[in-house]
């Protein structure tokens, strides 16, 4: 397997909160991976100890094979990372801040700079502190395409922005896609904008994954099945993996994961009057292993 | 124009597939014509170019496109005969399902015909009807 970057059984907590623990994860290269989780469920402080901006209490971190130290800078230079929050410095102008770059990315691809500045109506004698946050955001999307990352990182950046500034930082991030081979770790809580983009799907909850796997294989294996009973009502459905249940009399309805024709058997064996078999969206998918 | 919906529970390669089959049993999409690039869809449905991929390759896998090497991707000549061909088999299943819920009521093939035939009549004047109001 080609793996960009692996993570090993990583904690941190802050205070008495522990945010991460025992987190593992690894990412493949040339793949779009959505990460999905609640407010406050660790998907900002797991990409800032990916990007080093704070150290790990525990756990190792592996940048193509390679064991990450806190404080090393280097694996940095193929990595395009863009915050939800712009960490440019505001009294740049943006003609210095692209000669900071130049100078730190030795893969800088200054043609390429000068293209989505023109797009997105950049003029290199502004000063950072005057960009609107949408101006930001495409400044920084920009600064991250430049460089001709190997791996981009997406922490939520479209919160917040209105639909004609999400869509150019959607389209930007696609053709760098169609440019082939840059692997994306795109955390977003806007679910149905990751919904078209991503490859594999990956749902932190309370410290852990609690899924990681291909979308594709997700979206065919969780199925939500809604049941209605006649007469014999089971006092509990006894099935393994069932995510969510909701009962109302003769009536149930059942999120499964993952779903296979042992366990539809199963439930006819039941005998209900109907049994009707669903795909679930990303929205529902996500709501479903998070609540 | 190909639309799809990121909200929906369908596949998104799945989505541009029907799309491409309707819009070439409609003629809208001819034989020979070529079809947007895997970029051109891309970018304008703001979706993974690996999930316009699939839906192509897909498609050429089926018979419906055919791939010119540098040049993309073209409705092959007999691809409406195809969709039409695909069209009568999900028709088919109906009729199955028709069959099965007349053998429930225990009716003989001669009446199922009969019935048949009036639902064909009463629909031809229900479409009559709406015409003429």
């Amino acid at each position: 397997m080609n793996e960009v970057l692996r993570i090993e059984n990583l904690s941190k907590s802050f205070g008495r909160k522990n945010v991460l623990q025992d987190f593992s994860m690894s990412i493949e290269k040339g793949k779009v991976y959505g990460l999905l989780g609640k407010n406050g469920e660790g998907k900002t402080t797991l990409i800032r100890v990916i990007m080093g901006v704070i150290p790990p209490d525990r756990g190792e971190l592996f940048y193509k094979s390679q064991k990450i130290k806190f404080n090393d800078a280097s694996y940095k230079k193929e990595i395009g990372y863009i915050p939800e929050e712009s960490i440019f410095l505001s009294w740049m102008t943006i003609k210095e801040l692209l000669n900071f770059n130049a100078s730190f990315f030795p893969t800088w691809n200054a043609k390429k700079a000068d293209e989505y500045l023109a797009r997105f109506s950049l003029e290199k004698k502004t000063r950072i502190k005057n960009l609107s946050r949408g101006m930001k955001l495409k400044l920084g999307l920009m600064v991250a395409l430049a460089s001709e990352p190997e791996f981009l990182i997406l922490d939520d950046p479209t919160s917040g922005l209105d639909v004609p500034t999400r869509q150019d930082f959607l389209k930007g991030v696609i053709e760098e896609i169609l440019e082939g081979g840059t692997t994306i770790l795109f955390s977003s809580h806007l679910v149905h904008e990751l919904e078209g983009i991503i490859d594999h799907l990956s749902i932190l909850h309370k410290g852990r994954l609690i899924l990681d796997q291909d979308f594709e294989e997700v979206k065919s294996s969780v199925k939500r099945v809604r049941l209605t009973f006649d007469k014999n009502i089971p006092e509990k459905i006894e099935l393994e993996g069932i995510i969510t249940e909701h009962k109302d009399g003769a009536y149930e309805e059942l999120v499964v994961y993952p779903w296979n024709e042992e366990k539809r058997e199963r439930l006819q064996a039941l005998r209900p009057v109907s049994m009707e078999v669903e795909s679930l969206t990303l929205e529902e998918i996500f709501v479903s292993f998070v609540s | 124009m190909i639309k799809v919906e990121t909200k929906s529970f369908i596949p998104i390669y799945e989505q541009i597939k029907k799309e491409l089959k309707s819009k070439i049993s409609q003629g809208i999409l001819k034989a020979n014509e070529p079809l947007p690039s895997i970029r051109e869809l891309a970018t304008q449905l703001l979706i993974n170019p690996n999930t316009v991929a699939r839906a192509y390759r897909e498609l050429e896998q089926e018979g419906f496109i055919y791939t010119r090497k540098g040049k993309g991707c073209y409705v092959s000549d007999n691809s409406s005969s195809l969709v039409k061909e695909e069209g009568t088999n999900v028709l088919n299943q109906a009729f199955d399902r028709a069959i099965e819920e007349a053998k429930k009521l225990k009716l003989e093939p001669e009446e199922i015909r009969r019935l048949f035939e009036q639902r064909l009549e009463q629909v031809a004047e229900g479409e009559e009807k709406g015409r003429k109001e």
